[in-house]
């Protein structure tokens, strides 16, 4: 059989497959086979359409015969190949099935794997879709409680968050990261993560949010008696006096140096925007109280 | 007593050690002494009077030592006035707090008038000639220094504390120390602060570290177990691949092996045999 043309191992293996008069149950061992030795002559010959096809077929075959891991295998394959192609849409469809052919072994690690694989090959294509599958693949991971191998997942969906300019969801995702750091006790990554989502806030130049974060961050323990949370009060406070050097000299400091470098690029830009006016806005709402107090 | 006041305005003039000779019998000069008395139970004017004493003297020494030819007496006149003057110079501070208290007797104005006095006197002290001049001087040497060498912060610092124009006293040695001490920890300071930097690197690397190491370990545990489920199956094949070659290689089928090769050696003899 090697050797021999794919196409013709495609016609083969199709004839076994389909259900006819004279056959009433398909041959889906032998068809396997044959799928998969046309996959590998198409891929040599450098016929990636044709190649994608087979191995959806083999995966398909795979299926059939209860091998869910052979089949995922033959989807991932396949979703590289679109990927080659540039056709995105089946690049996020095999990806999933891919990871959906791993979850039904009970293997969580490797479903996840595949989803990251998809994103990263959506990210300039179809961003949102990437953050979709990257948020997915950090559930698949959390569910098997396996929080651990997601820190690069978060880590890869906010840099996406951030080059789409989109930083409260990348805060928010930043607190998400906190929170599985919280469940697996990675006290120092928990810090990072809320250091690095008060710092969004201050880049997007939401003042009241990032003060609102910070006090909720300070609830929690670890974060209270951390470097990071020493780090982020001498900021707002900087920042609440209009101290534009306190800040830039703040940002080169060591604690926001040992973040993600994404996250460092957009330290050593703060502060965006006026700072004054926030040192007026926070005048202002301490006047209001005392004329409160005048009046009762 | 009128007549040596008298000699002593003529004789001034000519004699400067006559001065020294009536300062002697002063105390027979029954009208200074009546002026002294009236300012005795000042004490200000007791100390300003001796101080005033001194600095006269002081001066009539060094004019001396200028006119000395001999270089030994007049360095050690000059050492002589140079000790006078630092004893003055710490005496001044005491005259100092003196003037600023309040005495009966004595007007507002003299009082303000006392502060005064004290500055002239500082600066009367420091313009005694005390042989290490060479030019001429102004008076307030102190700020004069300062103008002609410019303003520099650390030029105290090599030790050329002879200039004519400073007296060390012990105040002034005790600030060079603390000065010195100072810019020492200054130094140390910016040291330790490079340390606690590369410190600072150190931890956060750790805890990064740390993370990456927690997170191995379930990882390790799983290849443990799969490689101890590897081992095991392997061990099984071995021995049974042991059990199939020992039968293949039991003593009986060799034998058997033998014979029939020999039989076969045989017929193929024969057939050669009959052959030719």
């Amino acid at each position: 059989m090697a050797g021999s043309d794919p196409e013709k191992l495609m016609i083969k293996a199709d004839k076994l497959t389909k259900l006819s008069l004279t056959r009433w149950s398909a041959d889906w061992r032998s068809a396997t086979n044959l799928y998969e030795q046309a996959a590998n002559g198409f891929r040599l010959a450098k016929n990636y359409e044709k190649a994608k096809v087979a191995l959806e077929k083999a995966s398909k075959g795979q299926e059939m015969l209860s091998s869910p891991w052979d089949a995922a295998k033959h989807m991932e394959s396949a979703a590289a190949l679109a990927k080659e192609l540039g056709i995105w849409r089946e690049v996020s469809d095999f990806y999933r099935r891919a990871s959906e052919l791993y979850t039904e072994c009970g293997r969580s690690q490797p479903a996840s794997d595949a989803l990251a694989k998809g994103a990263r090959a959506l990210e300039d294509a179809a961003p949102d879709e990437a953050i979709q599958m990257y948020t997915d693949a950090c559930g698949t991971l959390e569910e098997d409680g396996k929080e651990q191998m997601a820190f690069d997942l978060y880590r890869a969906a906010t840099s996406v968050y951030i080059k789409l300019e989109k930083y409260t969801d990348a805060a928010t995702f930043l607190l998400r990261w906190g929170l599985a750091a919280n469940n697996c006790n990675a006290t120092n990554s928990q810090c990072k993560a809320y250091l690095s989502a008060i710092i969004v806030y201050l880049y997007a130049h939401d003042f009241k949010q990032a003060e609102k974060c910070y006090n909720d961050c300070s609830q929690i323990d670890a974060f209270l008696s951390s470097d990071q949370n020493r780090c982020a009060s001498k900021i707002l406070s900087a920042y609440a006096e209009g101290d534009v050097e306190e800040i830039k000299r703040l940002a080169q400091s060591s604690t926001i140096s040992n973040l993600d470098h994404v996250i460092i690029r957009l330290a050593r830009k703060l502060p965006t925007g006026d700072i004054s006016a926030l040192k007026n806005e926070a005048a202002n709402d301490q006047e209001e109280p005392l004329d409160e107090d005048d009046l009762t | 007593m009128v007549k040596l006041k008298s000699m002593r305005m003529s004789v001034r003039r000519g004699f400067p050690g006559v001065d020294a000779i009536c300062k002697k019998y002063d105390k027979y000069d029954i009208d200074k002494q009546k002026d002294v008395n009236v300012s005795g139970e000042d004490a200000f004017a007791r100390l300003y009077a001796a101080i005033v004493a001194d600095i006269d003297a002081a001066v009539q020494k060094s004019e001396a030592a200028s006119t000395e030819k001999n270089r030994a007496s007049a360095v050690a006149m000059n050492a002589e006035i140079r000790r006078t003057k630092a004893r003055l110079l710490e005496e001044l501070p005491k005259l100092q707090r003196l003037a600023l208290k309040k005495v009966k007797g004595i007007s507002k104005e003299d009082l303000e008038a006392r502060n005064d006095l004290v500055y002239a006197l500082k600066e009367r002290i420091e313009t005694i000639p005390d042989g290490t001049a060479t030019a001429a001087k102004q008076s307030g040497g102190w700020t004069a220094s300062a103008s002609r060498t410019g303003i520099k912060i650390d030029s105290t610092s090599d030790g050329r504390f002879e200039s004519e124009y400073f007296q060390p006293t012990q105040e002034s040695n005790q600030f060079r120390q603390e000065f010195e001490m100072r810019k020492m920890k200054q130094a140390s300071d910016q040291g330790l602060e490079v340390i606690a930097e590369g410190l600072d690197t150190l931890k956060n690397m750790a805890q990064d570290m740390n993370e990456e190491v927690d997170r191995q370990v379930p990882l390790m545990d799983e290849i443990d177990d799969k490689v101890d489920r590897a081992t095991s199956d392997l061990k099984n094949t071995n021995v049974r691949l042991k059990d199939t070659v020992n039968q293949l290689r039991s003593s009986r089928n060799f034998c058997i092996d033998i014979i029939l090769l020999c039989i076969i050696l045989g017929i193929a003899a024969y057939l050669y045999k009959s052959m030719f």
